[in-house]
């Protein structure tokens, strides 16, 4: 095993877990502010990917299609998603945790088959962009530019992120609800907008994911049930509701997932569960401070 | 006394009375009075993934069996009448519409079945109820190899033809050192391991230099490539379907692999595979395919596409075809056997041979699986579309599973 070979194999797993962190990052918010196992986070990603194909299509799969489905797609997943938390979420937040996990869990279905109705069962896919196809040469092995352009939107995102929520007053009640929600309604601040806010954010961070693994893979039905098992492990792994803890899980599930691949490649599929095995035996709360 | 004896009597009476009045209402459920059975169209139960990822083919095999129905129907062919049932890919939902067809719905043949597991599980049933079972669906070479049996029969070729036939074509180049990869489940590992078996017999000099494995759904191959890339074998050969495979082939191009391994996978010219893939599918990726649209190139096959494209506004696939010949295998065996009895009808499906859009098909006598022939070749741009390039036809006695084998499998 060549240095090379190690070297690419590395990146290509970090830019797996952007993707995780992505996707991860606004499932962990939901969790740590409305205190709601979302099931129907995957869904909003799919719904990303899909909406991403139709604006690309739209511009026929041109230079500017991916751009643009890169900022639409995920602003329509938000939109959608203040919808599902004014018209429903909002009505369940002090019910059990099975009725909100059953209204989230039927979201999952009605998205399937509203994606069914609309874009139809058979595969799409759209183009990667023009710039950044191909490979590029990295000490003698190869890295599509489309990994090392996730490697880019990953920090890029989770800077965004760091800025929101400590930066801005929104932010810092995001974050304090999520250590301490009884003090935060003592203090008396309207917690409706803060969790409306929340969940939309989430959403767009769902969409964002979708939009942009499109690209790089098939457009369909049932890409949500792949991405949500990823998603909840990181999310356990890195302590319930805490951001950073997602990010540091999600990159070290795509990094070890790629050197599992590398070095036991015939039982790769385990990889992920091995890692949060080991990882919730060392660290039974997760790896960060969990929000609950 | 006399009196006595006169009520007995009209006791007796009234009781045959009954017991024959039961016997005629429980009579009638089986089997209707004679009159009606040269009218009773034949009732099939389709159980199939009608949502979901693996709906296109569902949606595919039933629109091909409803014009075989129709073409049947216009020819004052027999009568066939037919139920869907949505299985969701989950076996334990195949069994219990299976359940359903047969005892509320009162089905004769049952058919279907995309999810492999399902298949295997509906076949279990049919064994169980004697009403015989139709895939086109389900691709395990269990259907109709180890776990075969009189009531089920199987108008797809199945894992181990294609393994037979992907073999066939390695055979002919000189690659030494193969990788073997695919998705971690019944289909992938049926394919690789037929495959590899029938490799090792063709050319004994093959070696195998490592396996992967990813789940199904996988999204992101890159990391799957990089590593296989760094062993450098001399051909990849990789077992994989549906969704996966669209997003395997897209990574083959976008990490450029297709210029420094050839790589093999069944299906890789096929039309659900490059049209998603549009102008980003990997020139010279070797495959198998046992149907195309414009693959063989004979009237029955134009009269066939027509036909479905009339129907339907878009051109057949591979499950189109399968559905379609499990609709005509149904029809001719119901005319052949001059009866709508299920065992008579399984009688004349047994070494049946009828004409499809791919030349004669027969349903081995031994083991109820199809043979028809398959195509081979390679995925080239051609006027600048991607296609299949390069295609030459193995013929199904090439590829056919022995019979010898079947039932040595059988008998264990």
């Amino acid at each position: 095993m060549d240095f090379a070979t190690l070297a690419s194999q590395f990146f290509i797993g970090l830019s797996r877990g952007m993707i995780f962190f992505i996707v991860s990052a606004g499932l962990t918010l939901i969790f740590g502010v409305l205190r709601i196992t979302n099931f129907a986070h995957g869904a909003l990603y799919m719904i990303g990917a899909f909406i991403a194909y139709s604006v690309s299509t739209l511009f026929g799969q041109g230079p500017y299609g991916f751009w643009l489905a890169l900022l639409v797609a995920p602003l329509v997943v938000m939109f959608v998603s203040l919808v599902i938390e004014r018209g429903l979420l909002r009505f369940i937040y002090n019910r059990d945790h099975l009725i909100q996990m059953l209204l989230t869990y039927s979201l999952v279905l009605i998205a399937g088959d509203l994606v069914k109705i609309i874009w139809g069962t058979e595969y799409k896919s759209m183009d990667i962009p023009n710039v950044l196809r191909g490979s590029f040469n990295l000490w003698g092995a190869s890295l599509p530019w489309y990994n090392a352009f996730l490697l880019i939107v990953g920090p890029v995102v989770a800077l965004g992120l760091w800025l929101f929520l400590s930066k801005t007053h929104l932010g810092k009640i995001c974050r304090a609800t999520a250590t301490d929600r009884e003090m935060v309604d003592v203090l008396g601040i309207n917690s409706t907008r803060v969790f409306a806010t929340v969940f939309a954010l989430g959403g767009w961070l769902a969409g964002l994911g979708g939009a942009l693994i499109a690209p790089t893979t098939t457009i369909s039905m049932g890409m949500d049930a792949s991405i949500i098992i990823y998603a909840f492990l990181i999310v356990v792994i890195g302590g319930l509701g805490n951001i950073w803890g997602a990010l540091i899980s999600s990159i070290i599930m795509g990094v070890g997932e790629a050197f599992g691949i590398l070095f036991i490649p015939g039982v790769a599929i385990i990889i992920p569960y091995i890692i949060a095995g080991v990882l919730l035996i060392l660290r039974p709360s997760g790896l960060l401070k969990s929000a609950w | 006394m006399v009196r006595m004896v006169g009520k007995k009597k009209s006791l007796i009476r009234l009781g045959s009375i009954l017991l024959i009045t039961a016997l005629m209402a429980s009579g009638c459920g089986s089997s209707p009075s004679p009159t009606k059975t040269e009218e009773k169209p034949v009732k099939v139960g389709i159980i199939d993934t009608y949502t979901g990822g693996a709906a296109v083919y569902a949606s595919d095999s039933l629109d091909g069996f409803k014009l075989a129905v129709k073409e049947s129907a216009d020819k004052g062919g027999p009568k066939i009448e037919f139920v869907t049932r949505d299985d969701e890919f989950k076996p334990d939902k195949s069994t219990s519409w299976a359940k359903e067809l047969v005892m509320r719905e009162q089905v004769d043949f049952l058919a279907g079945t995309t999810n492999s597991a399902g298949s295997l599980a509906v076949s279990q049933y049919a064994k169980e109820s004697k009403v015989p079972f139709i895939v086109w669906g389900g691709m395990s070479d269990k259907i109709t190899g180890e776990a075969g049996h009189r009531y089920v029969f199987s108008t797809l070729p199945n894992t181990a033809i294609i393994g037979k036939a992907g073999a066939s074509q390695l055979s002919k180049t000189s690659y030494q050192k193969v990788w073997l990869a695919g998705s971690d489940y019944e289909y992938g590992h049926s394919v690789i391991n037929n495959l590899w078996s029938n490799l090792t017999t063709l050319k004994p000099g093959v070696e195998k230099m490592g396996e992967t494995w990813w789940r199904v759904g996988e999204t992101d191959f890159t990391p799957y490539i990089n590593a296989i890339r760094s062993a450098k074998p001399d051909v990849l050969v990789v077992g994989t379907g549906g969704a996966d495979m669209v997003a395997f082939m897209k990574a083959v191009k976008a990490t450029g692999l297709n210029q420094e391994i050839p790589v093999w996978a069944h299906t890789s010219y096929d039309p659900a595979t490059l049209r998603p893939l549009g102008d980003q599918a990997p020139e010279g990726v070797l495959g198998t395919n046992p149907y195309l649209f414009n693959y063989p190139d004979t009237a029955e096959n134009k009269a066939f596409v027509d036909a479905f494209k009339k129907e339907y506004n878009r051109e057949p696939a591979a499950f189109a075809l399968y559905g379609y010949m499990g609709g005509k295998f149904l029809g001719e065996a119901i005319k052949k056997a001059g009866s709508t009895d299920k065992e008579k009808i399984i009688d004349a499906m047994e070494g049946l041979t009828i004409d499809t859009p791919v030349g004669k098909a027969t349903l081995r006598k031994e083991d109820h699986q199809v043979a028809i022939p398959m195509s081979y070749g390679v995925v080239a741009k051609v006027n600048g579309i991607f296609t299949g390039n390069d295609l030459h036809t193995l013929n199904s006695e090439e590829i056919m599973p022995s019979i010898d084998a079947i039932l040595k499998a059988r008998s264990k």
